[in-house]
């Protein structure tokens, strides 16, 4: 996935936000690329194969630990999954994207190793929330009722000059989001896994966990919104 | 929430449904008349503005976290087992 990222200028108030932007892939050009490899893999060429595993094998680590139980059975899932793709080459039909469909084997032996150990261990990510269930911002944050019900009772303080670059530059702020990240119920912790630390289109993380938009967006949005209150408690106590 | 109900125009929306919907708007995963209200509500509401910028510094953030190109464990197996597909399905010229 190509991350470069570049200034823009987004408008959201009185004056002009400059925020960075991440670059993505456009669709077209991974499904140009995707075609490329697979006919370089039909081929048999070895580094084409390389290539497809470093290409995914992170991001394929990370999405499974949110179904497993430690890094350990991560790896042997993604393994297997590897292994099901070398043996799946000629069955794959194009129908969705590679990534697409190596991440679909991948969640399927993820989710039948984690049934399994489920009886095992007691895990908090083995939780799912419902979508139609709770708020994604603490209701308490706004006033129930009269002329401003609805509107900010505890409005967010401003972060500042905190820009994800000083963020990630403290230890702290790290660790307290990671923390938030992983104690996330597994179907928000696999949209926030895909859509934003690995950056795949809307469209396709909608494909690869067969969700509609609007479920992607409920979940995405809490589980960013869980993050965004796990940074505003670690700023709240500097 | 990212779904558009229909009924009548209003410009009217609270800041819950501001930050409710703060994802879905910065994707561009609203309808127009949504995206109307988000914009002109940010126009005015310091709270609303900080919030969604919050969620842009979270989301940037969190691309940055665990970004890193890994090679599994036992590379040596897969190599041989992609060799092995090869030699099975593809037919020597």
């Amino acid at each position: 996935m190509n991350m470069q990222t570049n200034t823009v200028t987004t408008s959201l108030s009185y004056g002009i936000v400059s925020v960075q932007e991440p670059e993505l892939d456009q669709p077209s050009a991974v499904v140009n690329r995707e075609a490329v490899l697979l006919a370089r893999l039909r081929q048999g060429d070895e580094g084409a194969f390389n290539e497809l595993v470093t290409r995914h094998h992170g991001a394929l680590i990370r999405s499974a630990m949110g179904y497993v139980a430690d890094r350990e059975v991560a790896e042997e899932v993604v393994q297997d999954t590897w292994m099901a793709v070398i043996n799946g080459l000629d069955l794959f039909e194009g129908r969705s994207s590679l990534r697409t469909w190596i991440f679909g084997i991948m969640i399927h032996k993820a989710k039948d190793r984690g049934v399994r150990e489920k009886r095992h261990v007691n895990f908090s990510s083995f939780e799912s929330v419902d979508d139609e269930g709770e708020e994604a911002v603490d209701p308490s944050r706004f006033h129930q009722s009269g002329e401003w019900a609805g509107h900010w009772a505890l409005p967010p303080q401003p972060w500042d000059d905190r820009t994800p670059e000083k963020l990630m530059a403290s230890q702290q702020a790290v660790s307290a989001m990671h923390k938030a990240i992983e104690s996330l119920p597994k179907n928000l912790k696999e949209v926030l896994i895909l859509r934003d630390v690995e950056g795949i289109e809307a469209k396709e993380v909608c494909g690869i966990l067969k969700i509609t938009e609007t479920n992607l967006y409920v979940r995405l949005h809490r589980a960013r919104e869980r993050v965004r209150q796990a940074v505003e408690t670690y700023l709240g106590g500097c | 929430m990212a779904q558009e109900e229909s009924g009548q125009t209003s410009l009217e929306i609270t800041c819950q449904e501001v930050a409710q919907w703060a994802s879905a708007y910065l994707d561009e995963h609203v309808g127009d008349e949504r995206k109307c209200q988000i914009v002109l509500h940010l126009a005015i509401c310091a709270g609303c503005e900080t919030y969604v910028k919050q969620i842009v510094t979270v989301r940037d953030t969190v691309r940055l976290l665990a970004k890193s190109e890994e090679q599994p464990s036992d590379s040596h197996r897969l190599r041989q087992a992609f060799v092995a597909w090869v030699r099975r399905s593809i037919p020597k010229s």
